[in-house]
C-alpha cells in the first residue's frame, strides 16, 4: 500500500488506540499514511487532550489494566508517546479538522507540533482521502 | 533448529502488533540486501502478519517454524 487516508471521529483511550496501532504498521513500512481527527477525537491532537484519555463508559473500570497490557504489548502506555513513536516513522501526518478544532477548543497555541496542521476537511478529503489506496474511519 | 545462518536477530516476544512488524521494519532497515534477519515472535498474529509482509515488501520467507508459542521466521532482504 502506498498511501492511507484515516478519519478518527471516536476518542478515548481505547477508541484511539486501533486506527493509531494500524497507522503504525503501515507508516513503518513506508505507506504515507494522513490522519484527519474530528468531532471529539480533535482534542486528542494537544498534549493536554492526549494524556487526558481514558477508557470511557463500560470499560471504563479497566483503564489501568488496559494500559499495563499496551505497555506490555510492546507500545508507549501515553497515547502521546504513541503519536511521538509514530511522527518519528517519517510517513504520518496528523491533521485537525477546522470545524472539529473551532468546536472543540483545538487552535494553533494548543495544537502539538507534530499535528500537521489546523485543515479544512474538504481539502482532506479530496486531496489525501480521494487520493489514497485506502480510507479509514474510526 | 535451523541451520540457516541468520546475519542479525530481532527477538520480540511478548509484544503484540503492531509491535513484531514495527520492529522487523526498523530492523530490516538496518541490513543489506541479500542478508538474513531471524525474528523470533510469541504473538501468534506473525503467523500470519510475516508471511504477508515478505510477500508485499520482496523479501524471502526462507524458513519458518513454530514451538511451544514460540514462532521463528527467517527472512532474506531483497
Amino acid at each position: 500500500m502506498k498511501s492511507l487516508a484515516i478519519v478518527v471521529r471516536e476518542d478515548g483511550y481505547d477508541k484511539l488506540l486501533t486506527p493509531l496501532a494500524f497507522a503504525y504498521l503501515q507508516g513503518s513500512e513506508g505507506t504515507q499514511v494522513d490522519l484527519l481527527f474530528v468531532n471529539w477525537a480533535v482534542r486528542a491532537l494537544t498534549e493536554v487532550g492526549a494524556k487526558a484519555q481514558v477508557i470511557q463508559g463500560e470499560h471504563a473500570d479497566q483503564d489501568g489494566w488496559v494500559r499495563q497490557q499496551v505497555e506490555k504489548a510492546g507500545l508507549p502506555p501515553d497515547l502521546y508517546d504513541v503519536i511521538q513513536a509514530l511522527k518519528a516513522t517519517d510517513n504520518v501526518n496528523f491533521y485537525a479538522c477546522s470545524l472539529a478544532a473551532s468546536i472543540f477548543g483545538v487552535n494553533e497555541d494548543n495544537l502539538i507540533p507534530e499535528a500537521g496542521g489546523i485543515v479544512g476537511a474538504s481539502w482532506f478529503l479530496n486531496e489525501k482521502a480521494a487520493k489514497a489506496e485506502h480510507c479509514q474511519y474510526f | 533448529m535451523s541451520e540457516i545462518k541468520a546475519d542479525s536477530k530481532l527477538d520480540t516476544s511478548g509484544k503484540c502488533c503492531p509491535m513484531p512488524i514495527v520492529e522487523t521494519n526498523m530492523a530490516m532497515k538496518k541490513i543489506n540486501s541479500g542478508e538474513v534477519l531471524e525474528i523470533v515472535a510469541t504473538d501468534p498474529g506473525t503467523l500470519t502478519d510475516i508471511p504477508a509482509w515478505c510477500n508485499r515488501t520482496g523479501h524471502t520467507l526462507l524458513e519458518s517454524g513454530e514451538s511451544d508459542g514460540v514462532m521463528q521466521f527467517y527472512v532474506r532482504k531483497g
